[in-house]
């Protein structure tokens, strides 16, 4: 049992995950490929899978809904909210997965692991690399105790605002 | 890592059966005949979910032809329960079709403007006459 905290533990420290692609084409259309819902069906998910429906509501704040659909039939959805739309070089937004009316469940819904976060966060930056496309993704759990680090945040700022007043 | 897809490994948990066979497993390996057991269903079906289960990798199966047991194949299981790894086999997936659908574009667009220029020229000779 303790070798399985152990376990649990080392991927909790692990919780960011980047991946880097070369797209032989120009930003823009690499670009209009993630924010273009009737572009996004076309690629979004595994081998295989389909999307029968993406929304895009593309503005800071704005929220997107997925659904891929496996080759048995199975619809996994997710969404999530724009926190950063700089067209065409970075796209920031939060990440879980949903039910088909937009709402967040656990990834347990799915029948996936546990220690999936309920909220994750992907950055993606584009980089025009002579005319090809650099495209780094990075995804990161948002851990479960937000709250604490908001926090801290608000505890640092009440310091500074106190040592002002002095 | 073994090479299938992640639409495997998807579809073989999407289902409960499936899922509770598995659960049955952790705790060694175990017969067909012994994993029907519990469902209300026909050693065929059972047959079937083990054989997804297996394409997934999540299972392997013993060669005696008439006992074949299954045992879990536990690092498979621990790769799609951690998160990062369910997600960097999502997004290397996804962004190979990517990548395919931006060739396509290109190329569509690339044919769209050779024959844009084919009718300019069209149009320009016709003047001319």
């Amino acid at each position: 049992m303790s070798e399985q905290r152990n376990t649990s533990e080392g991927q909790a420290a692990k919780r960011e995950l980047v991946i880097t692609r070369i797209f032989d084409a120009p930003r823009e259309l690499v670009w209009q490929a993630w924010t273009d819902p009737k572009q996004l069906v076309k690629w979004w998910g595994p081998k295989n899978f389909t999307a029968p429906v993406a929304k895009i509501d593309l503005r800071v704040g704005g929220k997107y809904l997925y659904c891929m659909r496996s080759p048995e039939g199975h619809d996994y959805w997710s969404t999530g909210i724009y926190r950063e739309v700089i067209p065409p070089e970075r796209l920031v937004c939060t990440d879980s997965f949903a039910d088909a009316d937009g709402n967040v469940v656990p990834a347990s819904h799915y029948g996936l692991g546990e220690d999936f976060p309920l909220e994750m966060q992907v950055t993606i930056t584009f980089e025009d690399v002579a005319g090809k496309t650099k495209m780094t993704l990075k995804h990161v759990g948002l851990p479960e105790s937000m709250s604490d680090m908001t926090n801290t945040g608000w505890n640092e700022s009440f310091d500074k605002l106190a040592e002002s007043l002095q | 890592m073994s090479s299938d897809s992640l639409s495997a490994t998807f579809a073989a948990l999407a289902d409960p059966t499936r899922r509770a066979i598995l659960a049955r497993l952790i705790s060694g390996e175990t017969s067909v005949t012994k994993l029907a057991e519990p469902f209300q269903m026909s050693l065929p079906a059972i047959s079937k979910h083990l054989k997804v289960l297996e394409r997934a990798g999540l299972i392997t199966r013993g060669r005696e032809a008439q006992w074949r047991p299954s045992r879990l194949e536990a690092g498979r299981l621990k790769e799609v329960a951690d998160w990062l790894e369910h997600y960097r086999r999502f997004w290397d997936e996804s962004f190979d079709r990517l990548d395919a659908h931006l060739r396509e574009l290109q190329a569509q667009q690339k044919q769209q403007h050779r024959k844009q220029t084919r009718e300019k020229k069209h149009v320009r000779t016709k003047k001319h006459l």
